[in-house]
């Protein structure tokens, strides 16, 4: 963790192997500053290192996470090749443990492709889900494109990648994704904890193992995913006005 | 239009977006953080209202209006007719 009083993120392992990841920048709202990345990346190290056999990730009672940040978003559209977010859903389809996300707050952006990066994923009834990439000007980033239509199918992305309409949890449950629970805020850190318990009690070196196996798949499509996408975003980032909407974007919040 | 059928667009919208609100039970002085609401519901029930009344406003002008009611004289501006 970087020398400042400002926790961003932070985390605990329970004795039963259970490891907590929790995003706390109550200032930064969880979003992807360079020392949020490098503070997330430094915790999931300590993580790894004590070998859990499952992590649950949780973010703010308001915010999971919002994405990236102006600063990135600017330098992507001065032609910069930033790389920090993306190291984030790396690290985490490639952990040795399942992963939970206890999405409790919104998710937005690369905030909820952090979610989408977990094994398992909960989110909440009154919270709302966005891939607002294009709401900004700009096609989708950090496995977007294929990690999107494997949770939730190809149509329903396909609308929430093209819209950027930032989904209720509600609705999200009504259209039948492929979410494992839509709950009541309240509820959904218990039932991450309860899925968490279950995983703990099965055999760490199995688990391991079946978990090589099932992320396969998901490291196969965040490789295919970033051909496609970071071809687009040196397009779509390199058009005049999507600065222009970016810059008006942050302004107005 | 009318301000009583731009409300109305509101509160269809309102109920769409939030849990457990009907529109008779809305009273149009509150504000929509009364009925639970949080900060994404709210812009997402003006967008909403927006588009079903083919409006478009900047956030920016919206961003000190406190009640329904205050919301759909902000809309009666800018909606024809």
């Amino acid at each position: 963790m970087s020398n400042n009083e400002n926790i961003r993120v932070t985390h605990y392992i329970e004795d039963n192997g259970i490891a907590h990841l929790q995003m706390v920048d109550t200032v930064g709202k969880n979003i992807f500053s360079h020392e949020f990345v490098e503070d997330f990346i430094h915790e999931l190290d300590s993580i790894e290192a004590a070998e859990p056999r499952v992590l649950i990730i949780e973010g703010l009672d308001d915010v999971f996470s919002g994405g990236a940040d102006k600063e990135s978003l600017m330098d992507l559209a001065n032609g910069h090749i930033v790389v920090r977010d993306l190291v984030i859903s790396e690290r985490l389809v490639n952990t040795r443990f399942p992963i939970i996300s206890a999405m409790v707050g919104h998710a937005m952006g690369g905030g909820l492709v952090i979610g989408l990066c977990a094994d398992i994923i909960i989110a909440a009834r009154e919270s709302r889900y966005g891939a607002v990439f294009m709401t900004m000007g700009f096609t989708p980033g950090m496995g977007t494109t294929t990690l999107l239509p494997s949770l939730v199918g190809p149509y329903i992305a396909s609308e929430m990648m093209y819209t950027g309409k930032r989904f209720k949890g509600k609705e999200l449950a009504e259209k039948g994704c492929g979410f494992n629970y839509i709950l009541p805020k309240a509820e959904v850190l218990a039932k991450a904890k309860d899925v968490a318990l279950q995983i703990s009690e099965r055999n760490p070196k199995s688990i391991g193992l079946l978990k090589y196996t099932l992320s396969a798949p998901k490291k196969k499509m965040l490789i295919d995913a970033r051909l496609q996408e970071d071809m687009m975003h040196t397009i779509s980032f390199g058009y005049p006005e999507t600065k222009e909407i970016i810059q008006g974007f942050y302004a107005q919040t | 239009m009318t301000k009583a059928q731009v409300i109305e667009v509101i509160k269809k919208n309102i109920v769409d977006n939030l849990d457990d609100v009907e529109v008779d039970g809305i009273d149009v002085s509150k504000s929509m953080k009364d009925y639970g609401a949080n900060s994404l519901d709210i812009i997402e029930v003006v967008s909403c209202s927006m588009r079903d009344l083919d409006i478009k406003i900047p956030r920016s002008e919206l961003a000190d209006i406190g009640t329904i009611d205050a919301l759909a004289d902000k809309f009666m501006e800018n909606v024809e007719g």
